[in-house]
């Protein structure tokens, strides 16, 4: 853990204690904190935008409740997270776990001043990551995309780190399969998985 | 677990290091180790490369846009108002809880009425008796007498006569049945003398009466 998580932690934990006592500035804070890496978070489990604005509030709603019982036994990011995955679950268990047509997305698109480049990435990974199961998609976006380690995605995803171990090696193979044919390129090796 | 690496131990650590040297979690000498063995492997290099391409992407801003304002008041207005959102749902629980109670309270009413009913209709008498339970009253001086089954009835009927005994209670599942003495002019050890002595009488006993 690097001193900028260090000093993260330390603010998150604060502002947790600020909220044990009602503090509704603290929420706020920590709100805005979380709101665009959750958003991110939980686009890889649904698109649905209606879906993950409920989630978002459904876990700061269960955040705000339990500040107080907050035990420290994990980084404040990875309990808010963890939350935030049991909410996405449950909700596509309410609302069915298939994503819906991009289409429903437009009007919800980043601006079309995107750079060119990034809107190609962003492709190249949508395709990438439609390839794999909900869970693996999770597993690459918390050690990616948010930089967890395997005990974090462990602890918010609430399984062994075995089973992470699995997921992310899965997801992996998959990638490498795909990403250089979406990319155009001829894959960079074949899977020799024996 | 197999690894897609055919060309050795150092390509399969290669590729366990580079998710935490990209996320820059690993140790320097990983790092280090991870670079030297890069600039002699193509095809590792190739991997990392496309590794590090998404990280780049999956860092990129996400496409969802969400407004966080609206979001956070939203959920103000849900905290504002606890009291509003949870009523009635507790009110709604509540109801389905009560309802189910009153029905498995209705249905054991009826149950045990029912129940109640038939047992009270059926009024028989037991058909075993506990030691502790008092046995229908016996008239003094009565005697269980089991007649041979040869004898006649006109037998049966004239010795009880002579002796003047009159049947109280009996025949019971073994044959026996219970006399008493009409007078109280013979005693009764006399008369159980006599029923032993007569033709046809197998047994004659005194009724003891606790």
């Amino acid at each position: 853990m690097n001193e900028a998580t260090i000093d993260a932690d330390a603010t998150d934990r604060m502002l947790l204690q600020r909220m044990s006592t009602g503090d509704r500035v603290a929420l706020s804070t920590l709100y805005h904190s979380y709101h665009g890496r959750l958003c991110r978070f939980l686009s890889r489990l649904t698109r649905r935008t209606d879906v993950i604005e409920e989630v978002v509030n459904d876990c700061f709603w269960i955040v705000w409740q339990k500040s107080g019982e907050f035990r420290g036994d994990s980084r404040v990011s990875t309990w808010i997270m963890g939350i935030a995955y049991r909410c996405g679950l449950k909700a596509l268990r309410q609302h069915g776990d298939e994503p819906v047509e991009d289409d429903a997305l437009s009007d919800d698109r980043a601006p079309s001043s995107d750079p060119d480049e990034d809107r190609e990435l962003r492709d190249w990974l949508s395709k990438g990551l439609d390839r794999l199961s909900a869970d693996q998609r999770v597993v690459v976006e918390l050690v990616y995309g948010v930089g967890h380690s395997l005990d974090d995605v462990a602890a918010i995803m609430q399984c062994p780190v075995g089973t992470v171990k699995a997921r992310l090696f899965h997801a992996r193979v998959k990638l490498r399969n795909v990403l250089p044919t979406l990319a155009g390129e001829s894959p960079v090796m074949k899977e020799s998985v024996s | 677990m197999t690894y897609p690496m055919d060309t050795g131990q150092d390509c399969l650590r290669a590729w366990e290091a580079m998710p935490w040297v990209l996320q820059e979690s690993a140790s320097p000498e990983q790092s280090e180790w991870l670079d030297y063995h890069l600039v002699r492997c193509a095809s590792c290099r190739a991997e990392f490369e496309q590794q590090t391409r998404l990280r780049i992407a999956l860092s990129l801003p996400t496409e969802i846009q969400l407004d966080a304002n609206a979001g956070l008041k939203r959920l103000m207005d849900r905290i504002d108002a606890p009291e509003r959102e949870e009523t009635p749902h507790r009110l709604r629980s509540g109801s389905w809880l009560t309802r189910g109670l009153v029905a498995a309270v209705l249905v054991q009413a009826i149950a045990l009425s029912a129940l109640g009913v038939k047992l009270w209709s059926i009024n028989d008498a037991p058909a075993y008796r506990t030691l502790s339970q008092v046995s229908a009253p016996v008239a003094p001086g009565s005697i269980r007498v089991v007649p041979d089954a040869s004898m006649t009835l006109t037998d049966w009927n004239a010795l009880l006569h002579s002796l003047r005994l009159q049947v109280v209670s009996g025949p019971n599942d073994v044959g026996a049945y219970t006399v008493a003495p009409t007078n109280s002019t013979t005693t009764t050890p006399q008369i159980v003398q006599q029923l032993r002595t007569a033709r046809g009488i197998r047994l004659a006993e005194p009724v003891v009466t606790p």
